[in-house]
Parts: C-alpha cells; sequence; structure tokens
C-alpha cells in the first residue's frame, strides 16, 4: 500500500471540515486534495480534468443540496472513487440511500481523529462498516421472503433448511450474504461471525463490500426499470 | 277499440230496431190458440202473443201449445225464416205439421233452458203454403222466463236484416263480456297473489283491492257466461241459486271494491255494510230456493232490491268523493255508477216486477264499464304500489349515502384526533427523552464545568455518553416495536466504543426472538435505559473483566435478557448502586421483573419480559 491517496472533503461546517482534513492530514498516506463545503463547488472542483480523487469524504446535508449528487458524480467521472458518507447519527435510512447512491461506507462525525483515518484504510482494504440496523433494513428491504426464522438459535442451520428464496428470480442478496446480514442485526461483531460461520474475517468484509455493490447497482437498475416503466427511457429496440 | 267496437254495434241495433216496422213482406203472427197443461189441468183460450209464462202462471210450471194460422206470401222468390226472440225452456215448432226445430224435452221439467238466446229457423222452400198452421209447443219451469213471443216469417234477408245485429250482440257482447272479464280477473288474482305490502312493517299484507277485482269479474263472467249453458249441470233451482250467488258476488265485490278505492274500508259504515252483504250472501240460497220452487220469484226481487238499495247511497257518497279529491279515476267510477245503478234498476223492475216478456237485462252491456275502471283502477293501483317501492328505494338509497358519508366525517374526525394523539404522544416521548437522556447529561456537563473540579477525562466522559444517548434515541424511533433482539444489537452497535476502550472481554449470546407483541415503543425506550444502566455499572463500578450479555426466548412466550459480569459485586442491603433505583422504576413502569442478584465474581442483571 505504497500509494497516496486523494481524498475530498465536502463538508458545509468549516470545524468539522477543518477537523476532518486535519486528521486526513495526520496519515501519511492519506493527501487532501480539497475540503469544499457545497454540492457546486464539489461538482466544479471533480470536473477539473486535472483533478482525481480516490476517496470522497462527503456530508449529506449541504446548504445547496445533497452529498449524494457529489457521490453520483464522483463514481461517474472516476468508478474507482470510493465516496464515504459523513454521518452525525449514522441513521439508517441516510446511510441506505447512500449505499444506493454509490456510497462505500460511513463516517460517524463523533469519531475520533485516529479513527477517521483507520475507517478510510479499512474501507480501501476491503472493509465496509455497516451497523445492524441498517443490516435489518437491508433484509427486510431485499431479502424479500426469506425472512429469518424465529427463534433460531443457529443461523447457519435455518438457511440450510430454508434454500433458495421463492422470488430468485429478483434475488439481490445470497442466501450466505443474508445470514451475514440476520447475524449483524443480531449484535454480532465480524470476528464473531467468521467465528460462527467458519470463514475468515476477510469473507465476512468481501460480503458486505459486495453488499454494498450490489445495492448500489440494484439501485441504479431499478432507477432505470422505474425510468422505462413511466416511459423516461426507450427501450432497447431488438 | 273495444268501445268503438260497440258503439258500431249499439248504433246498428238501433237502426236495426228502427228498420223493423218498415218491411211489409214480413208476416207478424200476434194471435194463438193456446192449449195449456198445469199441474195435470188442461185449458185451451185464444191468446195474445207476446206470451210470457211467468206473468200468466206465477209459481206453476207447464206445458203449452201454440197454434197460428197464417196465410202465406203471394210468392215465395227466396228462403224464408221465422225469428223468435225467445221461446221455452224447451220447445218444439211445426209448421204445416212438419217438425222445423226442437230444443230440448218438454216433458222434462226443471233441466234444460234453451229461452235464453233468440231462434231463426229456415222454412225449407216449398214448406209455405197459401193457409198455414205453425204450432210452437213450449215447457215452461217456474220463473224461468219461458213463453212465446210474437212471431216474424219474412224472406231470410228482410228478417236477417232487422233481427241479425240483435241476434249477434247479444251473443258477442256477452262473448266479449265474459273474455274481457275472465282476463280482467286472472291480472287482480295474479296481482293478489304476487304483490305484498314492501314495507316491512306491514309484513306480507296483501292488497284486498286485487282479490274484490279478481272476484267480481270472475263473478261477473259466470254470471254472464249462463246465457250459453243451455243445458246446466244441476237441476234448475240449484243452479238458479248457482247464477244468482254468482250476481250476488258480482255485487258485493263491487260495493267492497269501491269502497276500499274511496277509503272507507275500515269504517264505522263499511263494517256495518260488509255484515249487511254478508248476510245477504249467506241467505242467497234460502232466497233463491223458496223463490224458484215456491214460485215466490217476489222473495228473489226484494233480496236483489237489498243490493241497490246498498249501491244507491255509495254512488251519492263516492259522488261526494269525486266532487273533493278530483281526479279522473274517482269520475270514472261515478260515471260506471251513474250508468249502471239506473240500468240495474231498470232491469229489477223490467224483469223482476213488470216481468215483461221479451225484455232482456241492459245489466249485462252497461257493466262493461265496470269492468273497465276495475282494470282501469287495478292497473293504477299497482303502477301506485311500484312507485312507492321505488320512492322507498331512492329514499332508502339517500339515506344510505347519507349514513355514509356521515360514517366518513366520523372517520375523517377520528383519524384527525388519533393523528393528533399520535403527535401529542411524539412530542411527549421526544420531550422525556431529552430530559432523561441528552438534557440531563448536558446539564451534568454544565455542573461539572461549573465546578471545575471535573477532570477532562470525566467531562469527556459525560459528553460522550450524552452523544450515546441522544444516538440510541434516534435508533429507537426506527427500532420495530419488541424486537429486542434490534434493541441490543443497536446498543451494543453504539456502546461499541467504550466497550473497545474498556478492557472488558463482551460475551454476546442474543437468541433471535420474535417482537415481543406487549412490549411498545415506549417500553423499547425504557429497556434502553435499563440495559444502558447496567452496562454502565459495570463499566464503570464493577471492575470485571467479563461483560456478558444473554438473551432467551421463554417458552411461555416473552424473553429473559440477562447482563452478567464477573466484578466485585456489592452488597444489595448495605449499598446501592448507582441507578439500581432507576432500573426499579423503569422495570415496573414496563410491567418487567427485574431480579439482580450479585456476589464477588458474579452479579446478574435479569429482566424477564412479558
Amino acid at each position: 500500500m505504497d500509494k497516496i491517496w486523494q481524498v475530498l472533503v465536502v463538508e458545509d461546517d468549516p470545524q468539522m471540515r477543518e477537523f476532518f482534513a486535519s486528521s486526513v492530514a495526520r496519515a501519511a498516506q492519506l493527501q487532501m486534495a480539497a475540503a469544499v463545503g457545497s454540492v457546486a463547488e464539489a461538482l466544479a472542483w471533480l470536473d477539473q480534468p486535472t483533478h482525481q480523487v480516490d476517496v470522497l469524504l462527503t456530508d449529506l446535508g449541504l446548504p445547496d443540496g445533497s452529498g449524494l449528487e457529489v457521490i453520483r458524480h464522483a463514481t461517474r467521472l472516476n468508478p474507482a472513487c470510493e465516496p464515504l458518507v459523513i454521518s452525525m447519527f449514522g441513521d439508517e435510512d441516510n446511510v441506505l440511500a447512500s449505499i444506493e447512491a454509490g456510497a462505500l461506507g460511513y463516517i460517524h462525525k463523533d469519531s475520533a481523529p485516529d479513527d477517521i483515518a483507520q475507517t478510510i484504510f479499512l474501507m480501501l482494504g476491503g472493509a465496509s462498516p455497516i451497523s445492524p440496523m441498517i443490516a435489518r433494513k437491508v433484509l427486510s428491504k431485499y431479502a424479500g421472503s426469506r425472512a429469518p426464522a424465529p427463534n433460531a438459535k443457529d443461523p447457519l442451520v435455518d438457511s440450510v433448511q430454508a434454500g433458495p428464496t421463492e422470488n430468485a428470480g429478483n434475488q439481490v442478496l445470497s442466501p450466505r450474504e443474508q445470514d451475514v446480514l440476520s447475524l449483524i442485526s443480531r449484535g454480532f461483531s465480524y470476528s464473531e461471525i467468521s467465528r460462527l460461520q467458519s470463514v475468515t474475517i476477510h469473507t465476512v468484509q468481501t460480503h458486505i463490500k459486495n453488499l454494498y455493490t450490489k445495492l448500489s447497482v440494484h439501485s441504479k437498475s431499478e432507477a432505470v426499470f422505474e425510468a422505462t416503466r413511466l416511459g423516461l427511457l426507450q427501450s432497447p429496440r431488438h | 277499440m273495444l268501445s268503438r267496437l260497440l258503439q258500431v254495434r249499439l248504433s246498428g241495433l238501433l237502426i236495426g230496431l228502427l228498420s223493423l216496422p218498415s218491411q211489409a213482406e214480413v208476416i207478424e203472427l200476434r194471435q194463438a190458440r193456446a192449449d195449456l197443461q198445469i199441474n195435470g189441468v188442461l185449458e185451451s183460450r185464444q191468446v195474445n202473443l207476446p206470451y210470457g209464462w211467468d206473468s200468466h202462471h206465477a209459481g206453476q210450471a207447464g206445458l203449452g201449445r201454440f197454434s197460428m194460422d197464417f196465410d202465406g206470401p203471394a210468392a215465395v222468390t227466396q228462403p224464408w225464416v221465422m225469428y223468435f226472440s225467445n221461446l221455452g225452456n224447451a220447445y218444439e215448432v211445426r209448421l204445416n205439421g212438419e217438425l222445423m226445430e226442437q230444443n230440448g224435452d218438454l216433458g222434462q221439467f226443471n233441466t234444460s233452458d234453451f229461452a235464453k238466446l233468440p231462434r231463426l229457423i229456415n222454412i225449407p222452400k216449398g214448406f209455405l203454403q197459401a193457409k198455414n198452421q205453425l204450432i210452437v209447443s213450449i215447457r215452461s219451469d217456474v220463473g224461468r222466463r219461458a213463453g212465446v213471443p210474437v212471431v216474424r216469417l219474412g224472406p231470410m234477408d228482410e228478417i236477417k236484416r232487422s233481427v241479425q245485429l240483435y241476434m249477434d250482440w247479444r251473443v258477442n257482447s256477452s262473448v266479449v263480456v265474459i273474455v274481457f272479464s275472465l282476463l280482467v280477473a286472472a291480472f287482480a288474482m295474479v296481482l293478489w297473489l304476487t304483490q305484498t305490502d314492501p314495507r316491512p312493517q306491514q309484513g306480507e299484507k296483501r292488497d284486498r283491492l286485487y282479490l274484490y277485482a279478481a272476484v267480481a269479474e270472475s263473478s261477473w263472467a259466470m254470471y254472464v257466461g249462463d246465457t250459453f249453458v243451455a243445458s246446466p249441470l244441476l237441476p234448475w233451482v240449484a243452479w238458479a241459486i248457482l247464477i244468482n250467488l254468482a250476481l250476488a258476488l258480482w255485487l258485493c265485490a263491487m260495493l267492497m271494491f269501491i269502497h276500499d278505492v274511496a277509503g272507507w274500508a275500515g269504517g264505522r259504515i263499511h263494517r256495518s255494510m260488509s255484515r249487511i252483504l254478508m248476510g245477504l250472501l249467506l241467505i242467497e240460497p234460502l232466497v233463491v230456493f223458496l223463490a224458484f220452487s215456491t214460485g215466490r220469484l217476489w222473495l228473489n226481487s226484494v233480496w236483489l232490491a237489498c243490493f241497490a238499495a246498498l249501491f244507491l247511497p255509495s254512488t251519492v257518497f263516492f259522488f261526494v268523493k269525486a266532487w273533493r279529491v278530483n281526479n279522473f279515476l274517482n269520475w270514472l267510477i261515478v260515471l260506471a255508477f251513474v250508468i249502471n245503478v239506473p240500468v240495474g234498476l231498470r232491469d229489477l223492475y223490467a224483469i223482476r216486477i213488470a216481468d215483461s216478456f221479451g225484455t232482456h237485462g241492459l245489466l249485462r252491456y252497461s257493466a262493461f264499464l265496470f269492468g273497465l275502471t276495475l282494470a282501469a283502477i287495478v292497473v293504477d293501483r299497482f303502477r301506485q304500489a311500484n312507485m312507492q317501492v321505488r320512492e322507498m328505494m331512492e329514499n332508502l338509497t339517500s339515506r344510505i349515502a347519507q349514513k355514509e358519508q356521515e360514517l366518513g366525517q366520523t372517520y375523517e374526525r377520528m383519524e384527525v384526533i388519533a393523528r393528533e394523539q399520535e403527535r401529542t404522544a411524539e412530542r411527549t416521548r421526544i420531550l422525556r427523552d431529552m430530559h432523561d437522556g441528552v438534557g440531563s447529561h448536558i446539564s451534568a456537563a454544565i455542573r461539572q464545568l461549573q465546578s471545575g473540579r471535573a477532570s477532562d477525562e470525566q467531562l469527556m466522559q459525560t459528553l460522550r455518553e450524552s452523544l450515546d444517548q441522544l444516538k440510541l434515541s434516534i435508533d429507537a424511533m426506527t427500532l420495530p416495536p419488541g424486537d429486542v433482539t434490534a434493541l441490543l444489537a443497536s446498543l451494543r452497535y453504539r456502546l461499541e466504543p467504550r466497550l473497545k476502550a474498556s478492557d472488558v472481554e463482551l460475551q454476546w449470546d442474543v437468541d433471535l426472538i420474535e417482537p415481543l407483541p406487549r412490549v411498545d415503543d415506549k417500553a423499547m425506550r425504557h429497556l434502553q435505559f435499563m440495559v444502558f444502566e447496567a452496562l454502565s455499572n459495570v463499566l464503570q463500578h464493577a471492575k470485571a473483566s467479563m461483560l456478558r450479555i444473554e438473551l432467551r426466548g421463554r417458552d411461555r412466550g416473552g424473553a429473559a435478557l440477562r447482563v452478567i459480569d464477573n466484578g466485585s459485586g456489592f452488597d444489595l442491603k448495605s449499598v446501592k448502586p448507582q441507578g439500581l433505583g432507576s432500573l426499579k422504576e423503569r422495570a415496573a413502569a414496563i410491567g418487567a421483573s427485574l431480579t439482580v442478584t450479585s456476589e464477588p465474581g458474579r452479579t446478574v442483571v435479569e429482566i424477564l419480559l412479558e
């Protein structure tokens, strides 16, 4: 990991912006590319051809719009860009919307300065954070009919018994991903899950990371589907 | 259509009657030599025609042989006929010794009756001579209107021209009356059987008006139909009882009908009249039997006059009624009365009292107007009943719509109230939350700053807890009510940094349990505080190296939540651990049972949830 990662911070509160900038500056492998305070500034900065961003840290509630716009713009320009959402509470609705917009993780505003760099590195290393509340929300939104069995002591046994879901055609989550999510929603840590599932922590992290990508892609294809259905897009001619 | 047909017929009849005397070629025989045999006594005498048996031999049956001599026509250029407007109940007509026509048995009294219709008898060619003798033999039963009329002979064309219309009229109009009456009767009967008052409070009540119409018209059809019954199934007196019963039923039903239309039904006068009518009906067999078996025909006449006596005042009353309630149908009834009552009285006088042989009752023609009126009123009543039903349905529909609207409004009001209550509850919850959580922590931080005694670390601790509380209260908003597993998961997630910062090993043993129905969102928040409190106690005071969190479903439903540590423990009796009081209060508030056991190395806080 010799690469120096270019970081863009989008945060309207100057104090917070300063805090994030200094937290980033403390990590040797991270370099502050810019710190801006609005969607317009962020988009303008991103549109400069010479500007390159590897990690995007953005607040959601910006004075002239939503951080989601910045995320979408940045990933469109550079698919390799890894966006992180700065969230005060990590509340499920905002976080899920960010994930669907393409965010690969989120950072709490009250994190310690070292934790911020730590979270960025974890994410770059392939570990996306996910809270039990978000796991539960994702499960209820995407798992369809495959609800976790009540009073299940061992989700593995249940998952084997439950088999493939009924709406397999519309399947977003794999059974293994659902099991991981289910355990997360019950409060188990990654290491506990890896022990329960007899896999490495890395595998669990990969599941979560894949999940992020899937949700983002799914939400995009869903948007296309919706747009086609509403007649906004023409369906491809055969 | 029908009335026009009748008009044509009627005018034809008048023309026919008026043109009668102008036929010079027609021979009329007005005298005869009669040989009468009554009760075995023979008697011969010269009589004038028409000879009505009942007026000459009241109450006596007998046989009569009437001989008439007449000169034949000078030249017979076309077929001749003889015409009899009536004849005996049985008869035999001989011309110059040859039998021309015979109907019924002259020897069997009280059987057939051929006296009801006019007869036209052909005279075969060559039968008429210069001197001719016509012999008409008749059988006369008591009160059966037998006799010998003025006999008319003449060329077929001439006679037919004068009598055909009358004969057709008598036959055809009777057929029309019968058919029409039966139709009206059937229609009314169907209505009576099928139409019930639709109003629920009226029960399955039928409209009597229909029944009266049905009875009146079917009786009338029977009475008029008697014209065509030459050979009744019953002997004469029994048949007379039957036919008079039909007539009486017609009269009764007509009166009841009119009273019903006028709205007098149920009144005192109506009740009296009904009783009288019932009485007249009941005595009918006796009266008719006596009248026709003993020859006291006046009994029958008096009995009929009783009906007339009831009809007269009803006519007057109804006229007054029609005057007040001015509508077409009422005036139609008045017209029917005004025409029929005098006609009926005239018939009664002409046939029963004056007993002028050869005259016929006219009521059978005029009563047709009654039939029409009846039909019109029945149809109108049916239409009104239908309209009532429709109005009722419309009324019902609008009432239902109104009720629906009211219900909708009530529902809306209730919804507004419910929303209001929800908002109030939410506001209360948030206020309580702020007071217990963030508010108390921030004020604690302020006190710490003011006192100047607190270390930075302590202050940091307070502020962190304050933010944790805020996050927990946000989690509590989205936690599904009763989902204790999710509650513990979010709590762990939020407290993870603090747990990491301590040296305590966390053992997480949380089962996935179904949301508890009796734990609402208020209880969830209390439970969150309780677990938070218990964990804080362990982290801050217990000096423990292990912290275990267990959640188990219970067999009878509900759940057991345990926070276990291996810290120093405390004496429950002497020491009041911080927050234990608040734990108890909250447990009581959510109806959970709280058990705290403590000994060095093992302290268990157990919360049992229903």
